[in-house]
């Protein structure tokens, strides 16, 4: 029964958790620059996250290893050093554009300056990590972040045609802009399977101390949680395409983005989409800062974990803070928080391959997974997966140029 | 028995289970006509920097000292020390019994001044 409950609150948190600064911006702009012509790359990026979610929670349950720790120890430092640096820069600039993108919802709900806005919110997502557990940070975050689902009830109450959407399903080539297109195609992979996410769910696994028997949990929390997550990631794009969709709109803030709410909320609207907003970027910060302390105290090898005493992690509570720091002073010189989402989204799809390829080895020796390698399926998608990540990584520079 | 996949990065614990780091080098004794000898495993930052290239490892030494944290690092621990090898490695000795701890000490006195650290 406990097991249930948990696996309910694990999809459950998995829904509140999706929404961040990288799959609103994303989202919006498609719907609003193509329509639901972008909905099969919001899908195509879940299944992508999903499965390499699962196979990071089944490392995770079966070696009690996370992927920065297996990967050091199975590939080497000399591998390690290029993703595990590309990550922690990358988890920077997001955690800077969460910490943005919050401070814009809290300047839209109480007009309050935006750079006014980052160190409060620095110091609140701070004591969050000192004083919070893991259960009170991956609960709150994902039980709070239930209020996007606003963008799943705008899109309902807007009441869309249903074969247009279907079609959206399927790649298509635009009418227009094929090179915004693609750019927003590859960005829209780039905000979904961000490595922080990967990390953060291993290193959850580990926390709640998952076993081998556990990987039933582990396979519906990473597949339902993940799909139901995206179900408000399109939400969001199918709500922008109707409002924004019949006049071309190109949506640079979010202020503006703010007004695909007002024909179903009205005078709710602003103050609605800034909780959405607001919430989802505060929670994504917590979660990247720690995954922060995560990663280097497993690359590194310090004891690590949300759960123990802070005087026991020293490092690791440095490390999460070094971070958080980093973030808040970046985003205090006043980064725009979009510009700075879609440098990290690009530079997510440029390493993608380097993330991807070590589940490729890891899923088939059993020092890592036991008997529960990949199957023919797995392995095959992974290959996929690796093709399709080096494709993206070659051309998401140009296109950035180009049509970002 | 494969150094390198073997003992190289892996996860170093104490004897009372203490993670300590990871095994940032390995110290060879290289003598003539006779086989390499192993002497013992490097932990600490330095060691990592000195694999990537040696001005990263000087650059790393040169932080540790400005920090007062140098002294015996990056921690030298012989392989007569080493308990057992399997997925970790197991020492016979405990972590203050190495200079592996003085950055954990340097910060935990740090971490200690602010409440809800206990």
């Amino acid at each position: 029964m406990r097991k249930l409950f948990n696996l309910a609150l694990g999809i459950v948190t998995s829904i509140g958790g999706f929404v961040e600064v990288g799959s609103i911006s994303t989202s919006v702009q498609a719907g609003a620059e193509f329509r639901f012509s972008l909905l099969w790359a919001v899908a195509a990026a879940t299944m992508f996250l999903a499965a390499l979610a699962e196979m990071a929670g089944r490392v995770a349950a079966v070696s009690k290893r996370s992927m920065a720790a297996a990967v050091r120890e199975r590939f080497g430092f000399h591998f390690q050093i290029v993703p595990l640096g590309a990550e922690f820069i990358i988890d920077t600039l997001l955690l800077t554009a969460e910490l943005g993108g919050a401070a814009i919802a809290v300047k839209m709900l109480t007009g309050i300056g935006f750079q006014w806005g980052v160190l409060p919110l620095g110091l609140v997502a701070w004591l969050v990590l000192w004083f919070g557990n893991f259960t009170v940070i991956e609960d709150g975050v994902g039980l709070l972040g239930i209020v996007t689902l606003s963008f799943v009830v705008a899109a309902w109450q807007l009441h869309p045609d249903v074969a247009p959407i279907v079609r959206g399903f399927v790649p298509s080539i635009p009418h227009h802009d094929l090179t915004r297109y693609a750019f927003l195609a590859v960005s829209i992979v780039g905000a979904t399977v961000s490595p922080y996410l990967l990390n953060f769910y291993a290193s959850g696994a580990i926390e709640e101390k998952w076993t081998a028997e556990d990987l039933w949990i582990n396979r519906l929390t990473a597949w339902c949680g993940m799909g139901f997550g995206s179900a408000v990631a399109m939400g969001c794009l199918v709500t922008a395409a109707i409002v924004f969709g019949p006049q071309h709109l190109k949506v640079d803030t979010y202020e503006q983005a703010a007004q695909m709410f007002v024909p179903v909320y009205g005078r709710w609207a602003v103050a609605l989409f800034a909780l959405s907003l607001g919430i989802g970027c505060f929670g994504a910060a917590v979660e990247i800062a720690l995954n922060a302390g995560y990663v280097l105290g497993q690359a590194f090898g310090w004891t690590w974990g949300i759960d123990k005493k802070r005087r026991d992690v020293s490092r690791f509570v440095a490390a999460f803070s070094v971070v958080l720091l980093l973030g808040v002073g970046i985003a205090t010189i006043g980064f725009d928080p979009l510009r700075v989402t879609l440098i990290s989204v690009a530079l997510t799809v440029v390493i993608m391959p380097l993330v991807v390829l070590p589940f490729l080895v890891l899923m088939n020796e059993e020092e890592y997974v036991g008997t529960h390698t990949s199957g023919p399926l797995g392995n095959g998608l992974l290959a996929t997966l690796t093709v399709l990540g080096a494709l993206m990584a070659i051309v998401v520079i140009p296109l950035e140029i180009f049509g970002g | 028995m494969d150094v390198v996949r073997d003992v190289l990065d892996k996860s170093v614990i104490d004897r009372n289970g203490r993670e300590m780091g990871r095994v940032d080098g390995i110290l060879v004794e290289l003598r003539p006509n006779q086989p390499v000898h192993l002497t013992a495993v490097l932990i600490g930052p330095a060691a990592l920097g000195d694999r990537l290239h040696p001005a990263v490892g000087r650059l790393v030494r040169l932080i540790e000292r400005s920090f007062g944290v140098d002294q015996d690092r990056p921690a030298r621990i012989a392989f007569a020390g080493i308990d057992a090898i399997d997925t970790k490695i197991r020492l016979r000795m405990t972590i203050t019994e190495t200079a592996v701890a003085a950055v954990e000490q340097r910060l935990r006195s740090w971490v200690l001044r602010l409440p809800g650290s206990r």
